[in-house]
């Protein structure tokens, strides 16, 4: 018979750096590596794309940066909370996609990343990477690729080009 | 004396009616810790604890086994429940102190729901016996 202690998921212990956030009085991290640019509201253009706009909610703002456009999400919707204040922007690495924030508090390092236990079993477990603790406070680590995933992007891009190309013609 | 059958349980209050889990399962009885909360969708799940440096669940029963009138609750008992194939602490708040018991378990009437394993007789009460895992299974697929 295995010892207990084997049977036990083990945190993966791997020293990371991740930048805490603030959605609706919730505490998050994402790691910093997937953060290229945290910045205010300023340059934000409505996101109004026909029936995209209604298939994908949480899309509210297009942020044009470097030739790049960026696709704004709302965190509060993503993570089904009520509206909250946003006043950040976390502009992502690799990958065209913007989160709105209510605040940013502080970059720090986890030493250690916990698996979400399995008894949370709905959206969440695309939404976390893991949880860490940090002086006894839970905060849940966020996968970055998870606001806009792989075919949300496709149906945006698409989008946008016929929209380019009805405006070039 | 424990007579030959008899298993243990450990009863804990949930409001004015007591439930019951298998002793063995139960690993320790928490005084009231701060429950941190977190967004997600899992229902019953009212956060997690930290618990010597393990992160614990939280599974609000009481919204299933006694309705959303339960009162406060006080303590949290620590139980392993098996989860899919892993064996996973969860706690269960309560309103009040808890107490050891064997008993023999008498037949289900049929009616229970499928999260009620068994029924404990003790001194003209009828306690039921919660099975913790088709519990939280039940009610994350409803």
């Amino acid at each position: 018979m295995k010892p207990l202690k084997q049977l036990r998921p083990q945190p993966q212990a791997a020293r990371e750096d991740v930048i805490v956030f603030v959605v609706g009085g919730y505490k998050l991290a994402i790691a910093a590596g997937a953060v290229k640019e945290i910045r205010g509201m300023d340059d934000l253009h409505a996101f109004t794309l026909g029936g995209i706009s209604a298939r994908i909610a949480k899309l509210k703002y297009t942020l044009e940066r470097n030739g790049t456009t960026y696709f704004v999400v709302d965190a509060a919707q993503h993570f089904q909370l009520p509206a909250s204040k946003a006043s950040r922007v976390l502009v992502l690495r690799n990958t065209p996609t913007g989160v709105l924030v209510d605040s940013t508090d502080r970059i720090m390092e986890i030493s250690a990343l916990h698996g979400l236990p399995p008894a949370f079993t709905h959206e969440e477990r695309g939404w976390y990477r893991g949880l860490a603790v940090v002086n006894g406070l839970v905060v849940p680590v966020v996968n970055h690729n998870a606001f806009l995933n792989r075919s949300e992007l496709e149906i945006l891009r698409a989008g946008l080009e016929r929209v380019r190309g009805v405006v070039t013609v | 004396m424990i007579a030959e059958g008899d298993k243990s349980y450990v009863l804990f209050p949930l409001g004015e009616k007591r439930f019951a889990l298998r002793a063995e399962t139960v690993t320790e009885l928490a005084r009231p810790d701060s429950v941190q909360t977190f967004p997600h969708r899992t229902p019953l799940l009212t956060g997690v604890l930290v618990r010597r440096g393990r992160i614990v669940p939280v599974c609000d029963v009481a919204q299933v086994l006694v309705g959303p009138a339960a009162p406060p609750r006080k303590f949290y008992l620590i139980a392993n429940c098996k989860i899919g194939a892993r064996q996973e602490l969860t706690a269960v708040p309560v309103t009040g102190e808890c107490e050891l018991a064997s008993a023999a378990s008498v037949p289900l009437t049929g009616s229970e729901p499928p999260y009620i394993s068994g029924l404990l007789s003790i001194a003209h009460e009828t306690i039921a016996i919660v099975a913790l895992e088709k519990l939280i299974c039940v009610e994350a697929t409803a």
